[in-house]
This record gives structure tokens, C-alpha cells and sequence, in this order.
């Protein structure tokens, strides 16, 4: 048996556990408040006022898809480059640099969201202490500074880890030349070469448009401009929650099954398809938006809809590898196979799980990307059902799963409660589907996502089959069940951490894929390429949009007003708003 | 590079299924004729939206046969104007925008569904087949009361929709023995000339005038009563043009005292 | 047994997706099956699956995972 990558690189495996801790705080807040929109959207169970929904929506967002998913995304990277490379980073120093900022710029973050729950929140630079603004933050609507401030911060950490990565890459390459890239490290770099292109847009929405704004450094800015900066990154990032798991499908998986990566040149054709395709896509989150021609629309479509190809090309290799285990371990048959799988394993399961789920919600991205087809489905509860389906699942289930395999490799402790850990997977993937059903179903009825309370006095909606009581039931239900295996898998994770005396049973030998790199041409490592490629293609998907946006309404819109959103400022609004609107109607 | 043959299947089936997806769309837009919402509209600017042409006053108008344009605007939290009658079985552009924040415009049920941009207008042309109903709410997190934003669309029988609005004046007061004016102004907001009958009742006396308006223009119509048929004292008055009734009153003093006192208009 | 307890949990699982899934199916034809009658049938389906599972063997033991 191979020594446990704690005891070979005793100071990453400190690193990486530091950044699943992280993680794992910012889950268990996530679902907690995860837990509150569930019983409150579906009015079962409502303890707080309904202004307070948004700053626990906001919280969701942030600690869920922003600081759990890219902690994880960092610790596991940075698992997957020393034990691929079989070496530690240049300089440590940096890696714990990288890790400090981005827990400073989320705490800072997460400092703005939660003082959303006072009643009288502190002056922080200039303006109150609050970020209910969701994790969009479109603006006008404003959030204090340090929110922005934190959310820079922790993207400049992220950038540093990858340059570390690339740096720790090219020291390697110096003692290895003509070496092909090992799969995981091929698949972090082409990871971290998407991440940079696409957090462009934010960075520069926020460093140069919303942050100066908010510090009143300038006085206005283009609402569709940083909209569309926004999602100019927003939909690469989805890629970036995914990219993870796909790193474990590929990886982890057929080891897991018993068996060998079915095609290596195929895993790292998939990662470049998404280095190229995943940011020329983001005008399709915009697909209802004024101010942007059709014809960008429809190219935002067809980018997208090839999208699909590495997604159901990873689902042929992921399954060909299961089959390929599964065979190893002597199931036979057509079909027959699948009950030689390894489902005791929690590791496995949960993978096998989460992928199931993913191919179902790719089909309902296919709706969302349907351009005249969103028209049904824009902002409906139907895209949080989506949304939960693939982040929500995919990656954080398999997520998951994945601690159950590395976090013992990471502590030298063997799993606790392996059984209730399989229960936990299990429990998950039921709530998922009771939840995601409710929220696709409800939403094809026109119930609204990102609202507190969907129920309205002027109209009722047209249910259908079944009642609106039952479709929030049903969403309730699945809530409760997701929030008891997040709970769950806490738990498990810390008696691991605490289970001193025992050894993992799991090894971290991952055997070679069945076709290997030598298969593949040498083209495909040239990542220099994929990146003039990847920029090009975004150039042509975007300049033409935002050249437009810009000059419709100027860099700086005009005289865009901020909404710093303060409850009591805003009832007095509303108040004057109607009082006016009353005598005008 | 090996490519396995089966996986050699399943790419060329993934092609053929991504092509099919395009296809489809692309039918739905050239096919069917649905468009996207797109950047012909003009920009305008938020905070001068009250000098605005369209969304100084937000309202439906008839800009064609049978087309209907209706300029939106979307605010914290309520939406201009509400609610939103149109007639039913002709084309109703909406020209929608926001005056502070993005909000959403959506119908539930329908594919009604378009963001509200401070700045820019979104326009999207719809047409419903049958009177109803239909909620109107913002589906883009706007505040903190973002859940109380709604609206309401009425689509109204084709034969019963109009674009009328009556306005009715008379003087507070008038000496005994002169005339009482009371002027009914209608207007017809439709291109078509709008045929109907004035109904005047003031003091027990009751006057009738049909008139026409022609398209998109106003008529004023006048009924006098001598002031010494009411007698002293305030005497009511209502007018009455289709479904619009406008009410007042008017004193008649005598003329012995010159105070005037207010009187009441509607 | 006629199974793993890991091999009945999951078909238990994949039994209640079908079940939710194919209600939703089940109604765009048309037949809609109330909140009531779905959790009875689900309950069905799962004692089904624990009695196939747990009922005693006949001839040669299973092989062990």
C-alpha cells in the first residue's frame, strides 16, 4: 500500500485540510440558511420578517456557491497538482498567502451579509453595514463597500493559487521535460486558465465601476453594463463549481469502481472544450434583457447549446470506466454489471449518484439555453431547480462523496460511520429529487425565484395537477431532508478528524487511464494555444455587446442613483412611491 | 488518438442532438416569429423618466388598427400604470422600463416574461386571445419588499375595450338668472371615431347629446340650464358617457348677496 | 439476503425517484395521482423491497460483496 498522502506531504495535507475546513464552516452556514428559504418561501414555518429573506438568500449564495464550492475547488487542486507531480509547491509561503486572502476576503464578505441581521447596522466606510443584494449584486442596488472589498480579496486569492499551481507546473517541467502534463495537473491549469479568463468581467464590474461607486469615488454606472459583465464571468463560473467534480469522475471514480479511466486524451479534450466555450455563453443568462440585439442572443444560444458536447462526452467515459470496473470486479452481463459496483462504498455511491442527477439537469439547461424557450422559465422557481440540481448535486454531492475518500488520506484517520456515510449520499440524492421536482414543476406554473413570499393578492397560479400546497410541501420536505445530510455529513467529517487512532482503509493509488496520454496528440498540452483561442473567442462573443451597452448609455450610465438596501429607507420609498404613483393613476 | 468505437457513436449522436437542439430554436424564431426582446428601443434616462414621452405618463394608447402600444414603467415596488387594460385579440407592444433599481415583468402563466433596466426599455409585443385576468409581478429581487411587487394585467373583451376618458366641469357658482355651463370634455383615445351619447343630469333636468369623437382627438359638448329653472341653492350634476360618469354640483346665489362661497366641483 | 443493505438502500431511493418522477410524467397524460395515493404506493413499493430483500434464502448462499 502507498503511503497516505498525509504522511508524504505532511505541509500540503495541512494546506488542503485548512481549505476544506473553510469549506466546510461556510456549507454548514450555507444550509442552514438553506433550511430557513425552504420552510419560509413555502410559508410553512416563517420566524423571520420576510425583508430579512434576502439577507439570508444572500448568505446562501455566497457561502454555497462562492466560498464552499472554491475552497474545496483550491484544496482539492492543490491535492491534485503534489500528488500528480509528485511535488510540493515553489514556495509554500505564496500557497498560505493565496489561502489567507481568500479566508480574509470571505469573512469580510460574509462580515457585510450577516450584519444584515441587525437592526441598527454599524457605518462602515461611508455607508451602512449591509449586502442584501444577493450573489448577482446587480446594481443599482448597493451593498456597503467591504462586501465588494471581500469579494476582490478572495478572488485575488484565487488567482494566486492558480499562478502557484502554474508555477509549481513549470518547476516540474524544468526536471521532466517532454513529459506529457499528468492528467489532474492538465486539469487544474486548464481549470485555472478558464477561471482567469472569465473572472474578468466581474473583476473589472467591480474594481472599476461598482466598488468606486459604492465608495462614491464616481457617481453612477451602467446597470446593463455590469449586468452584463457579470455574466460576462457568471456562467464560466458554473464551470468552475463543475470542473471539480469532473476532476474526480475522471480520476477518482473508475479507481473507485474497481477499474481504469476508460480514455485520458478524451478527459483532457472535455477540459479544453471548456476552456474554450464556457464564457462566450453568458449573454444567455440575458436572453430577457433590453438593450442587447438579438443576433448576440442567438450566438449566446448556439455556443451553448455545443456545450453540451463535453458534458455528454464526459458521460460516455465516466460510465465506460464504471462498466470497465465493474467488469474488473466480475459482473458480467448487459446490464448486469451495474450490481457489481462497489455500492457499499459512500464514495462511490454518492459520484454515481450525483452524476445521475447532473444528466437529468443538463436537459433542463438545455430549456434555459432555448432562447425563445427561456421565455418560459426566466427567473422562475424553475432555475433554482436547475441550479440545485447541478451545483447543488453534482458538484456538492460528489463533492462530498469525495471527502469521504480523501479526507482520511488527509488525516490519517479512518472514515466514521462509513454505513451512516453511504446514508448520507443516499439521503441527499432523495431530497434533491423531491425538491428539484417541486421547484421545475412549480416554476413551469410561473412561481418566482429569489422572493420571499411567492404567494401574490391579485391572482392565483394555474396549479394544474396537484395544489400549490402540495408543490411547497413537497419543496419543504426535500429542503428538510438536504439539510438533515448536510447536517450528517458534518458530523462524519468531524469524528473523522478526531478518529486519531485508526488507519484509513482507503488507498490513494490511482492507476493509469486504460488509453493514455502517449494516445493523444501533443497539441492538446499546449495550453498556450487553448488560451489564444478561449481569448478570441471571447472577444468575439462579447466586444460587440458591451461596445454597444457602452455606447447606448456612456461607460458611467447616467446619474444611476445607488439603492443601498436599508429596510427602513426603502418602506419610506415604497411609501412616497405609491403615495405619487395614487395621485398620478 | 484511439477513439473507442462506440464513443465514436455517441459523438456523432451528441452532434446530432446539440444540431437538433439549434434547429428547434431557431424555428421557434424564424418558424413561429417569436423575437427576443432586443436594443431597437431608445435609452432614457431614469431620473428624468416624468419628462419622458412615453413614460412621462404611463398609460395604453392605440398606435395602429388593431395594434395597442402600453408604456410600463416598474419602480419599488408597485408597477404604472395599475392596473394594465388592454382589448383582447390584438397586438399589444409593451414598452417597459424601471425608474430606480432592475425589476423584473412577468405574467405567471404565460411567456410574458422581461427585464426592467433602469435606462434602457425592453419592448415585446404579445397578443391575447381571450378576456381574463392575469397577475403581473416582478420577478427580479428589487428590495426589500420585493414579494409585495405586483400588478395586473386586464385583457378586456375586444367590443368592450375603449380608450374614453370623460372630464366634467361646470362653475362653483352662479348668480340667479344667468346660465349654467356644463361642459363635458370627451376624449377618444382610439383611432377609430368613437359614436356614443352624452347623458347630462343636473337639478332634476335631464339632457342627452350624441355626438362622434373622432380618432385620437377630444369634443367638447356644452348643456345649459337656466339657473332660475334650479332655483337657489346647490344642485348636483353627473355626466355620463359609456361606462364614465363624472359628478359635480354647482350654487346658484341669489343675486342679492355677492358672496361667493366655494362651491364643489368633482 | 437477498441483497446488500448498501444495494436495498439504493433501490429504495432509485424507487422513490421513479415514483415522483413518473407522477410528474404521469400527469402530462393526463392521470394524476393524489399526494396520498403516491406515499401509499411508495410505501408499497418500499416494504416490497425490504420483504424481497430480508425473506429467507433458498439453495446457495449469495456471494458476498
Amino acid at each position: 500500500m502507498t503511503a497516505l498522502f498525509v504522511d508524504e506531504y505532511p505541509a500540503e495535507a495541512r494546506l488542503v485540510k485548512a481549505t476544506f475546513l473553510s469549506a466546510f464552516i461556510a456549507f454548514g452556514i450555507g444550509a442552514l440558511f438553506g433550511i430557513i428559504q425552504a420552510l419560509h418561501r413555502t410559508d410553512i414555518f416563517r420566524f423571520i420578517e420576510s425583508a430579512e429573506y434576502y439577507t439570508v438568500l444572500t448568505g446562501h449564495g455566497i457561502f454555497l456557491v462562492i466560498a464552499f464550492t472554491i475552497f474545496f475547488l483550491v484544496g482539492l487542486y492543490q491535492w491534485a497538482v503534489t500528488d500528480s507531480l509528485e511535488r510540493g509547491p515553489v514556495d509554500i509561503r505564496l500557497s498560505w498567502l493565496w489561502y489567507g486572502l481568500m479566508s480574509l476576503g470571505s469573512l469580510l464578505a460574509a462580515i457585510a451579509i450577516l450584519a444584515g441581521f441587525l437592526e441598527q447596522p454599524p457605518m462602515v466606510l461611508g455607508s451602512e453595514l449591509r449586502a442584501n443584494v444577493l450573489f448577482t449584486f446587480y446594481a443599482p442596488l448597493q451593498a456597503n463597500p467591504l462586501y465588494y472589498i471581500g469579494l476582490a480579496l478572495f478572488f485575488v486569492g484565487t488567482w494566486l493559487a492558480g499562478i502557484d499551481w502554474f508555477r509549481t507546473w513549470w518547476a516540474w517541467r524544468d526536471e521532466n521535460p517532454g513529459e506529457r502534463i499528468p492528467l489532474r495537473t492538465f486539469m487544474v491549469l486548464t481549470t485555472m486558465i478558464m477561471w482567469f479568463l472569465g473572472s474578468i468581467g466581474v473583476i473589472v464590474s467591480v474594481l472599476v465601476f461598482i466598488l468606486p461607486w459604492s465608495l462614491e469615488i464616481t457617481e453612477s454606472l451602467n446597470p446593463l453594463l455590469t449586468r452584463t459583465l457579470f455574466w460576462f464571468f457568471g456562467h464560466m463560473v458554473v464551470y468552475f463549481w463543475l470542473l471539480p467534480a469532473y476532476l474526480l469522475w475522471y480520476t477518482v471514480l473508475p479507481k473507485l469502481s474497481g477499474g481504469r479511466l476508460f480514455s485520458d486524451p478524451l478527459a483532457r479534450v472535455v477540459f479544453i472544450l471548456f476552456v474554450l466555450l464556457s464564457t462566450p455563453v453568458g449573454i444567455h443568462h440575458q436572453y430577457m434583457d433590453p438593450g442587447i440585439a438579438e443576433g448576440f442572443k442567438f450566438i449566446a444560444m448556439t455556443n451553448t447549446m455545443f456545450l453540451l458536447l463535453p458534458s455528454l462526452l464526459t458521460a460516455f467515459t465516466v460510465v465506460a470506466s464504471m462498466e470497465h470496473g465493474a467488469r474488473q470486479r466480475g459482473g458480467e452481463g448487459r446490464f448486469n454489471w451495474l450490481r457489481a459496483l462497489p455500492w457499499r462504498n459512500p464514495a462511490f455511491t454518492g459520484m454515481a449518484l450525483a452524476g445521475l442527477i447532473f444528466a437529468f439537469g443538463g436537459f433542463t439547461g438545455i430549456v434555459n439555453a432555448g432562447m425563445n424557450i427561456n421565455y418560459l422559465v426566466h427567473n422562475a422557481l424553475w432555475i433554482p431547480g436547475h441550479i440545485h440540481a447541478q451545483v447543488g448535486t453534482a458538484t456538492a454531492l460528489t463533492l462530498m462523496a469525495g471527502s469521504y475518500w480523501l479526507v482520511p488520506q488527509l488525516t490519517g484517520n479512518r472514515l466514521v460511520g462509513r454505513q451512516a456515510a453511504l446514508f448520507q449520499v443516499v439521503l441527499w440524492f432523495v431530497g434533491i429529487v423531491f425538491m428539484t421536482n417541486s421547484m421545475f414543476r412549480a416554476g413551469l406554473v410561473g412561481v418566482p425565484r429569489r422572493t420571499a413570499e411567492p404567494q401574490y393578492q391579485g391572482f392565483d397560479y394555474d396549479v394544474g395537477v396537484g395544489s400549490m400546497g402540495e408543490l411547497n410541501a413537497q419543496l419543504a420536505l426535500g429542503g428538510t431532508l438536504l439539510f438533515i445530510s448536510a447536517m450528517l455529513f458534518l458530523v462524519l467529517m468531524l469524528l473523522t478528524v478526531f478518529n486519531n487512532d485508526s488507519e484509513p482503509i482507503v488507498d490513494g493509488t490511482l492507476p493509469p487511464a486504460l488509453s493514455g496520454p502517449e494516445d493523444s496528440p501533443q497539441v492538446l498540452d499546449n495550453l498556450r494555444l487553448w488560451f489564444g483561442i478561449a481569448f478570441v473567442l471571447v472577444v468575439l462573443a462579447y466586444a460587440l455587446p458591451l461596445a454597444g451597452i457602452a455606447a447606448q448609455s456612456g461607460l458611467f450610465g447616467q446619474d444611476i442613483q445607488p439603492f443601498p438596501v436599508s429596510s427602513e429607507a426603502v418602506m419610506y420609498l415604497e411609501f412616497g412611491l405609491d403615495y405619487v404613483g395614487a395621485l398620478v393613476t | 488518438m484511439r477513439i473507442h468505437q462506440y464513443e465514436k457513436l455517441w459523438i456523432v449522436g451528441a452532434m446530432i442532438l446539440i444540431v437538433g437542439f439549434i434547429v428547434t430554436i431557431t424555428y421557434g424564431s424564424v418558424g413561429l416569429g417569436i423575437t427576443m426582446i432586443g436594443d431597437e428601443e431608445e435609452t432614457v434616462a431614469p431620473d428624468e423618466l416624468n419628462d419622458d414621452e412615453q413614460f412621462g405618463e404611463p398609460r395604453v394608447e392605440q398606435v395602429g388598427e388593431n395594434e395597442y402600444a402600453a408604456y410600463v414603467v416598474a419602480q419599488m415596488f408597485i408597477f404604472q400604470p395599475d392596473p394594465i387594460e388592454i382589448p383582447a385579440n390584438n397586438e399589444i407592444t409593451f414598452h417597459v422600463t424601471s425608474r430606480d433599481v432592475i425589476h423584473g415583468f412577468y405574467v405567471p402563466g404565460t411567456n410574458i416574461n422581461a427585464m426592467a433596466i433602469p435606462g434602457q426599455v425592453a419592448e415585446l409585443t404579445v397578443e391575447f386571445d381571450e378576456p381574463g385576468e392575469h397577475g403581473l409581478i416582478c420577478h427580479e429581487y428589487c428590495g426589500s419588499a420585493h414579494h409585495t411587487m405586483e400588478g395586473l394585467i386586464v385583457v378586456q373583451p375586444e367590443d368592450e375595450f375603449d380608450l374614453t376618458e370623460l372630464s366634467a366641469e361646470t362653475s362653483d357658482t352662479v348668480s340667479s338668472g344667468e346660465e349654467v355651463q356644463l361642459n363635458a370634455t370627451v376624449e377618444n383615445g382610439e383611432l377609430e371615431p368613437l359614436e356614443t351619447t352624452v347623458d347630462a343630469e343636473i337639478g332634476g333636468q335631464t339632457f342627452q347629446q350624441n355626438i362622434t369623437v373622432d380618432g385620437n382627438s377630444t369634443q367638447d359638448v356644452t348643456f345649459t340650464v337656466e339657473s332660475t329653472q334650479l332655483g337657489v341653492g346647490e344642485h348636483d350634476w353627473t355626466v355620463t358617457v359609456d361606462d364614465y360618469e363624472e359628478t359635480g354640483s354647482v350654487e346658484v346665489v341669489s343675486n342679492e348677496t355677492n358672496e361667493t362661497e366655494g362651491g364643489e366641483e368633482s | 439476503m437477498h441483497t446488500s443493505p448498501a444495494k436495498l438502500l439504493i433501490l429504495i431511493a432509485l424507487s422513490l425517484v421513479i415514483l415522483v418522477e413518473g407522477r410528474t410524467v404521469l400527469a402530462f397524460f393526463g392521470i394524476n395521482i393524489p399526494p396520498f395515493e403516491t406515499a401509499l404506493i411508495g410505501l408499497v413499493v418500499i416494504a416490497t423491497l425490504v420483504i424481497w430483500a430480508i425473506r429467507p434464502l433458498r439453495g446457495s448462499p449469495t456471494k458476498s460483496e
